[in-house]
């Protein structure tokens, strides 16, 4: 009941503050509460009063004030420590589900003196990383964060606290970035070989053909398959499988050279669970791509023409991503 | 020293916070160590060691057996030493066995506030026993030095140097400075809470209510001060009558003399106090001795006026008040030098002055007896037995001593026989049990006699070491006659305050040998300070507060003004705490209020420019304008830009500040 309460509470404040990658804090959005410690202080301050006044001492007036004075002075110390920071968060790159990402925030300090002690964290994770940020300089903190889930997030809600320097306030505040972080699915850990490839069809059968003709004989790649002959196999790729440190062979697929491409398809998969095909097709598209061998996708209508490099290996893992 | 500062800065963080909080936890310890029982000094020094020797060992802590075995000791010897667990000293000796044991678990942050907030209390029970600057100083430095633990302990990036902190924790203090002066001058000062314990009074010294012979031998070589006393116009009487009153003790049961119970002194009026001359102002600044009375000048006509005490006289001429004076007291009074007191005429109340042990002090009463039956004493009066006395006393071989010796039950006996010597109180004993012996009415007055003048504040000073008995004997027709006995046998003493001065230690010693009047003129500057120490800050008390606020205005204060004053700062201070944060708010960037200026710099040359120019383009432009002039100008607005930009910046925002001030602009006239 309470824990439901505190999270719509919690829903609502956050919903008050305008996502942005870039936060500027002020008097408006730093936050400060005494901590334990701190009413520990203000009791032990307390104590010091009341047997200054019994014993009449003059002097524990004066330490009690003193104390007293600089906690109020380190109040302010503790809310200066924040206010008047600017925060800048580098969109974190596309991941997989289940591995660690890092967000990287700059802290941008205008102020003539350092500023110590600040914690960063995705907010209730409770795992702090801690820099100081020097005068008219910028730090960087790197915030650990592991998704669960594959898909487009956004940046979860991350926080910045400061005990600086008496450790009798807490002064934080919350920010929500409006980046938004790609989470590819997890890669299944042992995958099956690649599937075998299809017969060409539709208008790519007439560019892939045309293709073969230009470049040679060897278009058809497949993974090798006990019983294949040792001269199918493509040494070169090999040798640059073994030096990434896989030890997949390649075979050349003769027969079908001209006749088949290379389609990974959730239905091949044959796994039920759309998770477990994500999974795998993650695995196949990272195994396809170490061979260097074109591949398309299809998954959830979702259709990737065969191609390879860098950007269609992402085009493959967004769309594994957001099926 | 160099070696040792660069093993401390070679120890791991942890080591090294530890080693700094051990030390201020040591400074802090110190200065009580003399008022603590022997065995939590070397429990507290001990553990301190250890946990030092832990630390730089990087060694694992105590179990926890060894941490309750040893709170378990402690509590057993506090209560052996104290037998008690409850009350102000054994609950010292509690808090400090218990900050230094809390050493020993010092592992997480919370282990180390509470050590932090047990080191505030401890810092607070070193005043039950001294308010003085010394104290204040050290504690102050304690202070400094925990702020500095705790805000070290909230740097949790790297290994700040603690210089860092220690900086920051000093400004702190400074700024928290005229919170704590605020709050001094206008927190109201309220009475104790609940009475000053019992235990308040242990461990002081000073005259009391009861006078064993050699008591005040004791305090002969007790150099604390025990009053402060400011004549008004600086117009002192002369020396040797400067004798400060305090208890008058009547009854005597051989060894010790004791003051008449309160219900047996009867009331005020019958002091019957008579004076002559002109009065005698001044100002006492009573050092606290847990004793009802208010020193005064003999004799004070009417009560002192000392603020939150109700003071009453007593037939003797004491001034006692409500409360015992736990703390520094400050009161004004008036005196009469020459004065006499008492019933004119025999009455029956004074037959409790002739009173004797019997059986003791047989030689004394056929001294007493003899001297009756002298024919030149026929029918004399009291003067005359008393300067027969006197005259003996003089004559007699009597000498001042500061070791009498331990006198057995005839002390009288003893001093006028055998042994012939001893301190004052030896000799008014004595004086009084032979003038009780020849039957006429005699006591004695304790006090402090003399004082001396620091001639750089004006204060004349008495010292414990001043504390003097007379005696004061009953004449037909004058009433109470004060009689120093003390004069006969050694006129120095009282006058010309001669002291019987105790060996100098070895470096009071080492200074009078280089100079005699450099240590007394050390010692004279010091007390002066100290003394304004008290005036200002000790004695400041509800009454001194009303007045504050009668100088700023109120007509008749009262607490409640107190607070409204209070509450104004505190409205006044939150004011212009927002007031500062807006105007914090309206400060910029500082890079863009660099690159600000710098464009107001250049259109002063002529030079104007849109404000969304970026420096890029302002080097460009400035240098189309002015040539190879700009050539300074040009770079520094580079280096401004890479600041900004670059991966890693070349120079700092201050260095270009700085670089901005020096930099050659151009010339008004620009090349056409």
């Amino acid at each position: 009941m309470i824990a439901s309460l505190r999270s719509r509470i919690d829903g609502w404040f956050l919903s008050r503050r305008p996502p942005s990658d870039t936060l500027e804090l002020t008097q408006r959005n730093v936050y400060i509460v005494p901590t334990r410690a701190g009413w520990t202080l203000a009791a032990t301050l307390l104590v010091l009063l009341i047997a200054s006044i019994n014993y009449q001492l003059n002097l524990g007036y004066l330490l009690t004030f003193l104390l007293a004075g600089s906690v109020a002075v380190g109040m302010h110390v503790c809310h200066a420590t924040l206010r008047g920071l600017a925060m800048h968060l580098t969109p974190p790159d596309a991941h997989y589900a289940g591995a660690a990402a890092v967000f990287r925030v700059v802290l941008h300090n205008t102020r003539r003196s350092v500023r110590y002690g600040i914690g960063m964290a995705v907010r209730g994770s409770g795992q702090w990383g801690w820099t100081d940020v020097p005068a008219e300089g910028t730090s960087t903190v790197e915030i650990a964060f592991k998704p669960e889930r594959r898909g487009l997030h956004p940046v979860p809600p991350l926080t910045a606290e400061t005990r600086f320097p008496l450790g009798t306030f807490r002064v934080w505040t919350v920010w929500r970035p409006a980046a938004q972080m790609l989470v590819y699915p997890t890669p299944e850990a042992h995958p099956p070989p690649l599937p075998p490839g299809e017969p060409f069809s539709g208008p790519a059968a007439t560019s892939a053909a045309l293709r073969s003709q230009s470049a040679g004989e060897y278009d058809g790649l497949r993974a090798y398959r006990r019983g294949d002959p040792l001269k199918l196999v493509v040494w070169k790729k090999a040798a640059r499988a073994q030096a990434t440190g896989s030890e997949e062979l390649v075979s050349r697929d003769m027969q079908q050279t001209q006749r088949e491409e290379l389609w990974l398809d959730a239905q091949a998969t044959s796994l039920v669970d759309p998770e477990a095909r994500a999974s795998r097709l993650c695995a196949w598209v990272l195994m396809a791509d170490r061979l260097g061998v074109d591949y398309g996708i299809r998954i959830a209508g979702r259709v990737v023409q065969p191609s390879q490099g860098e950007a269609h290996r992402r085009a493959c893992l967004e769309a594994l991503a957001l099926c | 020293m160099n070696k040792f500062r660069r093993e401390i800065a070679a120890l791991p963080r942890d080591a090294r916070d530890t080693l700094f909080l051990l030390s201020v936890i040591a400074l802090i310890v110190l200065p009580q160590a003399e008022n603590l029982p022997w065995w939590c000094t070397a429990i507290t020094a001990m553990v301190l060691v250890w946990r030092g020797t832990l630390a730089i060992e990087a060694r694992p802590l105590p179990s926890k057996w060894w941490r309750a075995g040893l709170l378990v000791l402690a509590v057993a010897a506090t209560f052996a030493t104290h037998r008690t667990l409850l009350g102000r000293d054994p609950g010292v000796t509690l808090v400090v066995v218990l900050l230094a044991l809390k050493t020993l678990e010092l592992r997480a942050r919370r282990d180390a506030f509470v050590l932090f907030f047990l080191g505030f209390f401890a810092m607070l029970t070193n005043f039950f026993y001294s308010q003085s600057l010394m104290t204040a100083f050290t504690m102050l430095l304690a202070l400094l030095g925990l702020l500095t633990a705790l805000i070290n302990a909230h740097m949790p990036v790297g290994k700040p140097p603690l210089m860092q902190a220690a900086r920051t924790a000093g400004w702190m203090a400074l700024l928290g400075a005229p919170i704590m002066l605020a709050l001094f001058l206008l927190f109201p000062r309220f009475a104790p809470l609940w009475g000053t314990p019992s235990d308040a009074m242990a461990g002081r010294t000073g005259l009391s209510n009861t006078m064993r012979v050699g008591t005040i031998a004791e305090l002969a070589l007790d150099d604390s001060i025990a009053a402060r006393i400011k004549f008004d116009n600086g117009r002192a009487p002369p020396q040797s009558q400067m004798y400060f009153r305090g208890p008058v003790l009547t009854q005597f049961d051989g060894r010790e003399w004791t003051a008449l119970p309160p219900w047996a002194r009867g009331a005020q009026s019958a002091a019957n106090l008579r004076t002559s001359g002109a009065p005698v102002r001044y100002e006492i600044t009573l050092e606290p001795n847990h004793r009802p009375w208010l020193l005064t000048l003999d004799a004070a006509q009417s009560a002192p006026e000392a603020p939150g005490f109700e003071v009453t006289g007593t037939p003797d001429l004491q001034w006692i008040a409500n409360r015992p004076v736990s703390d520094l007291v400050r009161y004004r009074a008036e005196s009469y030098t020459q004065f006499l007191s008492g019933p004119t005429r025999q009455t029956g109340a004074l037959r409790s002055y002739l009173a004797l042990p019997p059986g003791l002090n047989p030689r004394t009463a056929a001294l007493a007896a003899e001297m009756r039956a002298q024919p030149e004493l026929a029918n004399a009066d009291t003067p005359a037995f008393v300067r027969a006395a006197m005259q003996r006393l003089r004559t007699g071989g009597y000498t001042y001593t500061l070791e009498p010796g331990v006198y057995g039950a005839n002390t009288a006996d003893e001093f006028w026989f055998d042994r012939k010597e001893g301190f004052c109180e030896h000799i008014a004993s004595a004086f009084v049990v032979l003038m009780r012996g020849l039957g006429i009415p005699a006591r004695i007055v304790t006090g402090y006699q003399g004082g001396e003048l620091n001639s750089v504040d004006d204060y004349w000073i008495l010292r414990q070491s001043d504390a003097h008995a007379w005696t004061e004997v009953w004449q037909e027709g004058m009433g109470w006659v004060r009689v120093d006995p003390t004069a006969a046998v050694s006129p120095g003493r009282v006058g010309q305050s001669q002291r019987l001065a105790p060996q100098p230690g070895l470096f009071a010693g080492a200074i009078g040998a280089m100079s005699p009047t450099l240590s007394q003129n050390v010692r004279a500057a010091w007390e002066a300070v100290n003394n304004s120490w008290n005036q200002w800050v000790l004695n400041y008390t509800q009454s001194r507060q009303l007045n504050l606020l009668k100088s700023i205005g109120f007509e008749a204060p009262s607490l409640e003004d107190l607070a409204y004053v209070l509450l104004y700062l505190l409205v006044g201070a939150s004011l212009a705490g927002a007031a500062w944060t807006l105007w914090e708010r309206s400060q910029h960037d500082p890079w863009l209020r660099l690159l600000g200026q710098a464009r107001t710099r250049l259109a002063k040359a002529g030079l104007k420019m849109p404000e969304t120019a970026p420096p890029r383009q302002m080097a460009a432009q400035a240098e189309a304008r002015f040539g190879p002039a700009a050539g300074a100008v040009r770079d520094w607005l580079l280096k401004l830009e890479a600041q900004r930009y670059a991966k890693a910046s070349p120079a700092s925002l201050a260095a270009l500040r700085s670089e901005f001030r020096r930099l050659n602009w151009p010339a008004l006239n620009p090349r056409r």
